[in-house]
């Protein structure tokens, strides 16, 4: 059944933990009402742009004085967290918390935009792109180590993926470039599978290996051939593609369906790898293996079957994730240019609870913070520039180690199965 | 576990190193000058690039012989270095602000060996081998800032850098300086995305390396209103430029080297490019070095004036903004307009 597997939902809030969360949100509410909405003029502006650049539905900018906007959202605060103190959520306390978190951010930003304009649409649309790599490269990760096998050159598959296909895609075109990322992320993750399944290899030095081996072998053939001769690295990109209908929904549009191939394909293995791990046999078996392989063996699963078949499918995974770098984001192979999001995705993986939708959600989350994190920069916070880039995963941190709690990994996870 | 699958794990192991960083070639001619590139790689299409350009010239026309190590990452330096070292290299070019220390190092242990150093003083005190290659790229920015707030049609001009370090800001102060000198000029108002000289904080994508940055952080720009561009991260602005070529409807700054040479897929959304003639630089130093006049312990500074600086495809704009750019060219030299803070 799917409950085993989800993570678990806290069931009794402790007394502790009831007054720890009134606690917060009332300090929320007073941040809000106190040093953000104490700090502007009386008159100041918000302005929320709804509409991200570039895309043809219009919708009419959010504007409101920011003060007394502030004020209703501090009230707001402190009314939940007086309720919490007083009479307690109970089983919704995270429903509130995640109201109180949705608020504080929504009270950030129209402070930090008081007195001049945002464009929301365009951050959360923003949101969702840059959640891409990295939730591909967590389903990648989730794949093996749900089958026991860890693999940690996610990020190097991606590379080769990357490369292959801005290689293939120049000299054919763009499916077949896909294609060949996809094998040669595959055939990396065959080495692996040898390596850790039949020889039994530590699996973190095995893939650490094939990490340098990819970062070396990417940069060597880029340097040689791909940054000379251009034609060798111009696959172009796949297009955006608006969904008739959908596409036309404003800030959820283009939020959601004005996208191209890996943005829905991201959409697409999230409800796929969520009904096929947790809701077929296919699913059972692999995760058996990942849990308890000598049952599963006892039972007649073939572990080393199995096993070999979730690796090549992650890196089947991690080879698609790596094609958007090139295929589906710039157009061209430039070394190391995946710049650790494949180990950003192995932290979504972990943060997910090796869940694809919590997976999904992490790599949201991670997606949102980069995406605030720039128009920060933008807006002219006078904060460090240091100090914004490292905030958003700082704050993701102290969100998922709140709310998330302990995680579930697989219990046979990056053991290597001996058969007796 | 067998040891033969050892052996293949080492070689494997081995063939990655080797592979990650080789590289050189060229006519031996007695004269070796070797570069150790930062980063970014020396096909980045800029800044290690245009260097590079520089030893290139002098192996075609002076006849002597080039070699390069490629720095995967920061622990690199002091590797490549050494390396060098051993090689017995007449002058070590080493590209790039965060290379400055472990050159200065080396500098100051080996006083036999000659060292150059792009974007990185010698001082403090100075080393008597070493001579720091600093450009006033704040002029040629500033260039770059008139023109773009003379184009834009928003009122909104963008930029973002790599990493906070001086020679990364430099461009942006002189293109926050730029836009304001025009915005005094025609009245106009203007406004500088990414940058604010006054607290030195701004837009940087915190790398130099994520061109996946450098395509976000150009539609964040955008979806901002800005219709110019200018990134000073290396290969992460080819990123920018994909994302601005998909939106259209807006344009480009190159930086370092002139984009429209360097990718000339981009030709139609590139408005200039902010030229840092580092190739002159280095050439000159190597050149100085076969002449007997390598003017150790100085420092080299690239101007409008000695042409280290530039800005790109100034011939190719309207005569009113030749004449423009010249005045404030020649008001540059003279002193009178402030180009950084």
């Amino acid at each position: 059944m799917a409950a085993t597997a989800m993570p678990k939902h806290i069931d009794y809030i402790s007394p502790a933990r009831q007054r720890g969360m009134g606690i917060t949100f009332l300090l929320i509410g007073l941040l809000i009402g106190v040093f953000f909405a104490g700090s502007i003029g009386d008159g100041s502006m918000t302005t929320f742009v709804m509409t991200p650049g570039g895309s043809a539905t219009v919708l009419a900018d959010l504007v409101f004085t920011t003060r007394p906007a502030l004020n209703i959202l501090a009230t707001i605060c402190l009314g939940l967290g007086a309720f919490q103190l007083i009479r307690g959520f109970g089983r919704r306390t995270n429903l509130a918390l995640s109201l109180v978190a949705a608020l504080l951010i929504f009270g950030f930003l129209s402070w930090i935009a008081s007195g001049g304009s945002l464009n929301l649409a365009g951050l959360l649309r923003s949101m969702v792109v840059r959640a891409v790599p990295i939730a591909l490269g967590a389903f990648a990760a989730m794949l093996n180590e749900r089958a026991g096998v860890v693999n940690i050159a996610i990020e190097g598959m991606m590379l080769m993926g990357a490369m292959v296909g801005a290689l293939v895609g120049s000299v054919s075109n763009l499916w077949l470039g896909l294609l060949a990322a996809v094998i040669s992320g595959a055939l990396m993750a065959l080495i692996h599978g040898i390596l850790s399944i039949r020889y039994k290899t530590d699996q973190i030095i095995s893939s650490t290996m094939l990490l340098i081996f990819a970062t070396g072998m990417t940069s060597f053939i880029s340097a040689r051939f791909m940054q000379k001769y251009q034609y060798l690295n111009n696959p172009g990109i796949f297009k955006t593609w608006a969904i008739p209908g959908l596409s036309k929904i404003p800030v959820i549009g283009p939020m959601f369906f004005e996208h191209n191939l890996f943005t829905y394909a991201m959409f697409f293995f999230v409800i796929v790898l969520h009904v096929a791990l947790f809701y077929t046999r296919w699913g059972l078996r692999l995760r058996s293996v990942g849990e308890h392989p000598k049952a599963a063996d006892t039972l007649g699963i073939n572990v080393f079957r199995t096993r070999y078949m979730a690796v090549i499918l992650s890196g089947m995974m991690a080879g698609f994730a790596g094609a958007y770098f090139t295929l589906g984001s710039v157009g061209r192979f430039d070394e190391v240019m995946t710049a650790g999001r494949g180990f950003i995705g192995l932290a979504a993986m972990i943060f997910g609870n090796w869940t694809p939708v919590g997976s999904f959600g992490a790599a949201v989350l991670f997606g949102f913070a980069d995406s605030l994190s720039a128009k920060l920069g933008i807006l002219g916070v006078s904060l460090p520039s240091e100090f914004l880039l490292m905030a958003p995963y700082l704050a993701t941190m102290i969100v998922l180690a709140g709310v998330v709690g302990r995680g579930n990994m697989p219990a046979a996870d990056g053991k290597p199965y001996e058969k007796e | 576990m067998s040891k033969k699958l050892y052996s293949v794990l080492a070689l494997l192991l081995v063939s990655a190193f080797v592979l990650a960083a080789c590289g050189g070639g060229g006519a031996a001619g007695g004269y070796k000058a070797c570069q150790v590139t930062d980063v970014g790689g020396i096909d980045d299409k800029t800044f290690n690039a245009t260097a590079w350009k520089g030893v290139e010239d002098a192996v075609s026309t002076l006849g002597i012989e080039g070699k390069f190590l490629e720095s995967q990452q920061q622990t690199d330096y002091e590797t490549n270095i050494n390396a060098f070292l051993e090689e017995g290299c007449d002058i070590i070019v080493t590209v790039g602000f965060l290379l400055g220390d472990a050159t200065y190092a080396a500098a100051d242990a080996n006083p036999d060996q000659l060292f150059t150093i792009v974007d990185f003083p010698n001082s403090d005190p100075a080393k008597a081998n070493l001579v720091g290659l600093l450009f006033s790229t704040d002029q040629a920015a500033f260039l770059a800032g008139y023109v773009a707030a003379a184009t834009t049609q928003t009122g909104k001009v963008g930029t973002f850098g790599g990493i906070n370090i001086p020679p990364v800001t430099v461009f942006m102060d002189g293109f926050w300086y730029g836009v304001q000198y025009y915005n005094q000029q025609n009245g106009t108002a203007v406004e500088v995305l990414g940058w604010n000289p006054a607290t030195q904080e701004g837009l940087f994508t915190g790398n130099f390396e994520s061109t996946d940055d450098g395509r976000a952080f150009a539609e964040s720009l955008m979806d901002e209103g800005a219709d110019i561009i200018m990134p000073v991260a290396g290969p992460v602005g080819l990123g920018s430029a994909a994302a601005i070529q998909e939106r259209g409807n807006a344009w480009i700054i190159g930086v370092d080297t002139d984009m429209s040479v360097s990718a000339p897929e981009y030709a139609d959304i590139i408005l200039t490019s902010v030229l840092k003639n580092m190739d002159v630089a280095v050439y000159s130093m190597i050149e100085a070095d076969l002449n007997g006049t390598f003017p150790g312990g100085t420092n080299f500074i690239g101007t409008l004036v000695n042409n280290g600086v530039g800005l790109a495809g100034i011939d190719g704009m309207s005569a009113d903004m030749q004449a423009e750019l010249q005045a404030i060219i020649d008001g540059i030299n003279a002193g009178t307009i402030q180009t950084a803070p």
